[in-house]
């Protein structure tokens, strides 16, 4: 993984490094009326410090078209310093520890990726991804739990 | 556009001290990467809409992205 990580002081989300899951960027798009957290998190983007691990991307490519992508990735390169973007691949050794913590191989490639890239926050819709797992380096909130975070949620549920 | 021209809007931000104008121009830049969101997603659900897949549930997309997930990770990562 690139050697240039940053990390910064962990005192709220909007100061931790976060990878947001496939589905929150698949549901900030799609924006059914059930994630409004979702949409509003990559609204907030240009105010948090995101990462985004090749896994993400190889399965944001498989659901978005060529223009799309060049579109998001537009959008993401106007914040170099807050938004990074990793194409290397992961050691596979730490694939391998998260096979044997249970995980399945695409599960256990994001979760490599988020331990690689020392990121504090993996924001994730899927309630049960990681939850059998005992002593994660990273936690797991929900959008909507983000938001909360960020003092946001009221105005989230509003809109 | 706006009932203010260019010069005139420029000239009102020259007042602005500088922090106001730092605050100012990063606002600014945050309303354009929403207004750019809003565009890519309105160009995301139009096609989704057209491949009959916009009223998927929610459910059904999450067990898409799972299944889309595990047909990537094999290429770079052997099973």
């Amino acid at each position: 993984m690139s050697a240039s990580v940053k990390k910064s002081p962990p005192m709220t989300t909007a100061h931790k490094w976060l990878v947001l899951d496939t589905n929150v960027w698949i549901f900030g798009l799609r924006e059914p009326p059930d994630r409004p957290a979702c949409v509003k998190v990559l609204q907030r983007l240009p105010r948090l410090h995101a990462h985004v691990p090749r896994q993400i991307l190889l399965e944001l490519r498989a659901n978005l078209t060529r223009d799309e992508m060049d579109r998001l990735f537009r959008l993401l390169n106007r914040y170099p310093e807050r938004i990074q973007i990793h194409w290397e691949k992961v050691e596979p050794a730490l694939i391998h520890k998260y096979q044997q913590l249970g995980c399945k191989l695409g599960d256990a490639a994001v979760a490599a990726h988020v331990e690689a890239l020392r990121v504090d926050v993996l924001v994730s819709e899927n309630r049960d991804f990681l939850a059998e797992i005992k002593g994660l380096p990273f936690q797991v909130f929900s959008a909507e739990e983000v938001l909360r975070e960020l003092g946001e949620i009221e105005e989230a549920s509003k809109e | 556009m706006m009932s203010l021209s260019i010069d005139k809007l420029a000239e009102q931000i020259a007042t602005l001290d500088r922090t106001e104008q730092e605050a100012l121009f990063e606002r600014v830049a945050e309303l354009t990467f929403q207004r750019g969101l809003e565009t890519l997603a309105r160009q995301y659900r139009e096609r989704l809409a057209q491949e009959g897949k916009l009223d998927q549930k929610v459910e059904e997309v999450m067990a898409e992205l799972e299944r889309v997930r595990e047909e990537v990770a094999p290429h770079d990562y052997r099973a």
